[in-house]
């Protein structure tokens, strides 16, 4: 069982306070606080605290910390104590349950007061599907405790919140996340439904073992004198490397820390789960001989419906993000190319998104899935895509270079003579910045089935995970990012109304109708497969007598007639351009008060009111 | 025996008069009737049992009927069958097929050797209905050839639900098509027989003067008639193989009906499933796949298809011109990172291979055998078939047929003939053309085929289709493999060290599985085991051998180890055939050398 070693630090108040001294009083209090004691420790600490009053950098008013990595349930109390500091912007609710029986948890940002919820534009986040790229998870939670902290302070960030709403979700693998951080975390990337994976007809009965009790699984390595593939490098002892033409090898490598535990004559080779639950969605859903780790069929998986069931009730979604590790990449979809790349004016909205993106995020390079990574067949991307006709994204957080981020650094990786080149720079990283936390040191073990070996190797969080003291930048970059995609959603507007008397009581009705983010409300892959809803824009008030969109409206020029059944509810099926204003004319009939409305399901619904006189 | 068919439906129908009283009340069933002739027919039986897989989106359950009598195995480790009914609305005849088919079985085990055989040896499971809600729209006052379930689908994605069905205008009780003078149209009347339609040939002089609508007015005043009627996904274009993406009757995705779920998740539970047969709108069975591993092409109406047509532009309204206005700054895409090549990575496999076809054509000479069907009528592309599911994806052999034949006829197109041998038997499926004054079209006529009969037999034919598939799932059960042990044998030589052979035998037709299962990995190899301790394993096969495929009629499979024991000592052998069964054999060290 897992225990412990220290409570978390969370520490809220109400005003303005001294960080350090915080820190104090909460961990006091949260010697034997439970959940519903963190709300009581706010209450506690606040009259504790004195009050700053002075320095330039106002104190928060949730202190977390944000240099180490937490589990589902400390995701969820997070997010738990988050809803109740912010509870006029915030919802928390939990969208279904993993196989394990662990919550999803998903929160939604919204300002009611600039309107409901399904009438703006929505930013999807999720992170952790891979149950070992756990990095997304606090993304998330920095962004919603960000875009709170400051909806006061920056007034940008105050109009993203009343512009937008968004939907987070910080683990939408928790069995997998906690097998990750709670359990040795070997075999992290899958969901935990059981799989057969050695086609024996029984299920995850063989995988790795802890045998020398220490929490990690290692690796394990057999010296046999001149018989191995691999020799230790003689300019650093933990590192093994490969046998060159002419050399012979003092060891071998015998995979992971384990047994044979179902007798079959084979070590490990039925672990937990055993499938990619990236792959389980239904764009190009593709079987497992095409596609391994689909899966029998698109959201088999417990965790992938749930998502799915939350995510066709809230058809206001317009961009949608993955966390996923690792790399520094910006991905879009499509995931293979031989499923048909977007239509050119998709693909541009993405590029100038993404490149925008590599300028945001230093050391991220915006790819395509099939050509820049491989090829995914059935992935969330692509899904968010075609089937909600949401621009998505799939950032790999956390790219191994920045560990030498200079020119200089980048140069000596290089050299095979330097102390950081020839593959020596984890091992001088581990030792000189990390202190050594990330490496298990070989050490000898009698093992049931391969006799005396001895067992090592860096730890989980090594590689895919960056440095704890180098989160702070990763969550904050990788959030902007997902701001300013945010920022760039649809938004409708309607401008004011020219109203003219052609004779009598017909008139003609102008009404520019202008949506300035980049993303147009209906992606051209969204029309092509009608996955969105059209936009339409109705009149009522007057017959409709005619009506087309202006050609250009400075001067009395033609009009591009709308040739439709029914005038008082056009159909605009290809939505509504980004950046663009485009005037509608009307020739009406009738008398007193017109009203006209432009709904979009992804830029909100706006209409104005004129009167014919 | 039916094996009198070959003239098809006539004698089919001959067989109602020799039916059973049960039989007698399997014409088409609405959903209470259907679960009163399967509680009527399983009843008290002990090889029977009906359990729900599920329930409709309306909250129907979906029967399952399983049948194992006593035997060796558990019914779980048997090789089993699967046959699936009515995943398509109005083929309603399937279920009632299914049940005849349970009926027969039940009714021949212990005095038919095939049957008795099969159910102590296989397990033999039968969902009448998947579609339990699309069938009773087949039981409405008219008749429009719903194929879907009770999903509403916004056919024409114009916020609008089901808001423009079709309109039975002349009261007669079916949906048909209406043809209009128009000579905006591209349809002429056909010159040889005028009930039909062609499409007008400029080159021979012709000019269109028709069009072709369904049956009904444009109830939402966008200009398109009947193009939005109460929605449906039609379960067999709901699954995962050449899936019909992003067509309103084929689901949001594949597998996305909780109908379509319940059958998948029981798929996958019992892998000991190894063959299947639905009753759908494809057939692959009569006709067997071809020598380049394709279908039987399909073959549909021209009157409906064209009708049909005259929505396609429902899509175009309201695409207007205009795009994003992307500013002059330079964009430069995409990185190419990796830069893998397009075509990189696996595709899925759209053609039955080649080695499989000889097994494939065995079965459908069988079925053609049995139940004197000769040749198909209405035939559809499969897509998002279960059928096609099975073979492509799960790795059996995998059948789809409508269950009844085509008496041959003369005609040009398929309709034609059609018609034409359907009039030959005496059988009602054509509304003649007449006037009628529709509000907007003006003077039209409407006519032609009654939905519901233009696919699946007639009622009358039911009684007599049971038995015929009772046995010919027999038969498919009989091929199914069946892995066993032939002999182990222990021989002593020397030093504590003992030789251990074991040979297995599949007495199956099939073989372990079938070429397309081994490729795309979804049949698991043969698993012997030997059950020792590893370390005394001396040498020889693995201590758990892995053979891929083990042909039928009688293949065998050697394995052997050196090990290390004691005299008297008694060892244990496992098998384990994933669509094959299990086994145990157990041999003795001896002592004497």
């Amino acid at each position: 069982m897992r225990t412990k070693q220290t409570r978390r630090v969370v520490a809220r108040s109400g005003a303005r306070a001294n960080a350090r001294v915080l820190d104090r009083v909460a961990a006091r209090f949260a010697v034997a606080a439970t959940l519903a004691v963190g709300v009581s420790v706010a209450a506690a600490a606040t009259p504790a605290v004195a009050q700053v009053t002075s320095g330039s950098d106002p104190e928060h008013e949730l202190i977390f910390s944000w240099d180490r990595w937490l589990d589902s349930d400390e995701l969820n109390e997070r997010m738990e104590i988050m809803a109740e500091q912010w509870p006029e912007f915030l919802t928390l609710e939990t969208i279904g349950q993993s196989w394990g029986g662990r919550d999803l948890k998903m929160m939604t940002i919204n300002n009611p007061a600039t309107g409901d919820e399904l009438d703006k534009a929505a930013m999807f986040i999720e992170s952790n599907v891979h149950g070992n790229e756990i990095q997304g998870g606090e993304v998330v939670i920095y962004t919603i405790w960000y875009l709170m902290e400051n909806y006061d302070r920056i007034p940008e960030i105050r109009r993203l919140v009343d512009e937008r709403v968004f939907y987070l979700i910080p683990s939408v693998n928790p069995d997998g996340r906690d097998w990750f951080m709670d359990e040795t975390g070997s075999g992290g990337r899958t969901g935990h439904v059981p799989v057969d994976s050695d086609g024996d007809g029984l299920f995850d009965e063989d995988g790795p073992n802890d045998l020398n009790g220490n929490g990690v699984i290692e690796q394990i390595r057999k010296y046999v004198p001149g018989q191995g593939d691999f020799i230790i490098d003689p300019d650093n002892a933990n590192g093994l490397r490969p046998v060159g033409p002419n050399e012979r090898g003092d060891y071998i490598l015998l995979g992971s820390e384990g047994l044979d535990d179902d007798g079959d004559g084979r070590v490990n080779e039925d672990p937990p789960g055993g499938y990619d639950p990236n792959r389980n969605y239904a764009s190009d859903w593709q079987p497992n001989y095409v596609q391994g780790g689909s899966m029998n069929y698109p959201f088999e998986l417990p965790e992938a419906r749930a998502i799915e069931d939350f995510m066709v009730t809230k058809p206001n979604i317009a961009g949608s993000q993955s966390f996923h590790n690792t790399g520094g990449m910006i991905l879009r979809g499509p995931g293979a190319a031989w499923y048909g790349d977007y239509p050119q004016a998709d693909v541009r909205v993405y590029n100038e998104l993404g490149e925008n993106g590599e300028r945001i995020l230093p050391w991220y390079n915006y790819y395509v899935v099939w050509q820049g990574l491989y090829a995914v067949h059935g992935g969330q991307l692509d899904w968010a895509n075609d089937g909600h006709g949401a621009v998505g994204f799939s950032n790999e957080l956390w790219n191994g270079g920045q560990y030498y981020q200079s020119p200089l650094l980048r140069e000596q990786q290089q050299d095979e003579d330097s102390p950081i080149g020839g593959g020596r720079g984890s091992y001088f990283f581990d030792d000189y910045v990390t202190f050594g936390r990330n490496y298990v040191e070989w050490a000898p073990f009698d093992h049931p089935v391969y006799g005396e070996v001895e067992m090592g190797g860096f730890r989980k969080l090594q590689g895919r995970v960056n440095p704890r003291f180098m989160s702070m930048e990763l969550f904050h970059r990788n959030m902007a990012f997902t701001l300013y995609q945010a920022d760039e959603m649809p938004l409708m507007q309607m401008g004011e109304a020219e109203v003219e008397r052609v004779s009598g009581n017909t008139f003609r009705v102008r009404v520019p109708i202008r949506n300035d983010r980049l993303m147009p409300t209906i992606l051209v892959r969204a029309r092509q497969y009608n996955t969105v809803r059209p936009d339409i824009l109705t009149l009522e008030g007057a017959e409709v007598l005619m009506a087309g969109w202006v050609d250009e409206h400075n001067f009395d020029g033609t009009v591009d007639r709308i040739d439709q059944a029914e005038l008082d509810r056009i159909l605009v099926r290809s939505g509504a351009p980004g950046r663009t204003t485009r005037w509608i004319e009307y020739l009406v009939q009738g008398s007193g008060s017109v009203t006209i409305e432009y709904s979009s399901q992804k830029g909100g619904t706006v209409s104005t009111t004129v009167n014919l006189n | 025996m039916v094996r009198a068919l070959a003239a098809g439906i006539a004698v089919m129908i001959g067989f109602a008069t020799a039916a059973t009283t049960v039989e007698a009340q399997q014409g088409y069933q609405t959903y209470d009737q259907m679960t009163d002739a399967i509680q009527g027919i399983v009843g008290d039986s002990d090889v029977a049992s009906v359990t729900s897989i599920g329930q409709s989106r309306e909250g129907r359950d979906i029967w399952l009927i399983t049948l194992a009598d006593d035997g060796d195995l558990p019914a779980e480790d048997r090789p089993g069958v699967l046959m699936v009914g009515t995943l398509s609305g109005d083929l309603v005849s399937g279920s009632s097929i299914s049940v005849g088919a349970v009926e027969w079985l039940i009714d021949q085990n212990g005095s038919n050797e095939e049957v008795t055989r099969l159910l102590s040896r296989n397990v033999v499971y039968v969902v009448p209905r998947l579609n339990p809600d699309g069938a009773e729209e087949f039981f409405g006052d008219v008749e429009w050839g719903r194929r879907g379930n009770a999903w509403d689908e916004d056919d024409d994605n114009d916020a609008r639900m089901g808001e423009d069905g079709p309109n039975d205008l002349n009261g007669d009780g079916a949906i048909t098509v209406m043809r209009v003078p128009d000579r905006s149209g591209d349809l002429i009347l056909h010159p040889d027989d005028p009930r039909f339609m062609k499409e007008a040939d400029p080159s021979a002089g012709e000019s269109g003067t028709h069009r072709l609508y369904i049956e009904g007015t444009d109830d939402d005043g966008d200009g398109f008639i009947a193009e939005d009627g109460p929605g449906g996904v039609d379960l067999d274009r709901n699954f995962q193989h050449a899936y019909p993406y992003w067509e309103a009757d084929a689901g949001r995705h594949m597998v996305s009906e909780p109908e379509s779920r319940a059958i998948m998740d029981f798929l996958v539970e019992r892998v000991n499933i190894a063959a299947m047969l639905t009753f759908g709108h494809s057939d692959n069975l009569v006709v067997p796949p071809n020598g380049q591993g394709n279908l039987d092409a399909p073959r549909t109406f021209d009157l409906i298809d064209w009708a049909a047509a005259s929505n396609d532009g429902v899509f175009d309204v309201g695409v207007f011109p205009g795009q994003t206005n992307f500013g002059n700054l330079r964009q430069r895409g995409a990185q190419p990172g990796a830069n893998n090549p397009p075509e990189q990575g696996q595709r899925p496999v759209m053609t039955f291979n080649g080695q499989d076809r000889p097994y494939f054509e065995a079965v459908s000479e069988a079925y053609r055998e049995i139940t004197g069907i000769e040749r198909t009528g209405y035939n559809r592309e499969a897509e998002g078939a279960l059928f096609q599911f099975g073979y492509f994806q799960y790795g059996i052999p995998s059948f789809s047929t409508q269950g009844w034949g085509l008496p041959e006829a003369e005609g040009e197109t398929f309709e034609q003939r059609y018609l034409n041998a359907m009039e030959a038997e005496g059988l009602d499926t054509w509304i003649e053309w007449q006037p009628f004054d529709h509000p907007t079209l003006g003077a039209v006529e409407i006519g032609g085929f009654y939905p519901n009969r233009t696919v699946g037999p007639p009622p009358a034919a039911l009684p007599g289709l049971g038995a015929p598939h009772g046995e010919f799932i027999a038969r498919l059960g009989g091929m199914l493999p069946n892995v066993r042990f032939v002999e182990a044998t222990a021989e002593a030589i020397g030093g504590g060290l003992w030789k251990v052979d074991a040979v297995v035998e599949n007495t199956g037709y099939f073989p372990t599985t079938i070429a397309h299962g081994q490729r795309n990995g979804a049949v698991d190899p043969t698993l012997v085991q030997i059950q020792i301790d590893a370390d005394d394993i001396v040498s020889g096969d693995a201590k758990t051998a892995r053979t891929n495929r083990i042909e039928g009629s009688g293949a065998t499979a050697g394995y052997s180890w050196i090990i290390q024991g004691s005299a008297g000592q008694t060892i244990e052998i496992t098998s384990r055939a994933m669509k094959g069964g299990r086994d145990t054999i157990t041999v003795t060290l001896g002592g004497d050398r």
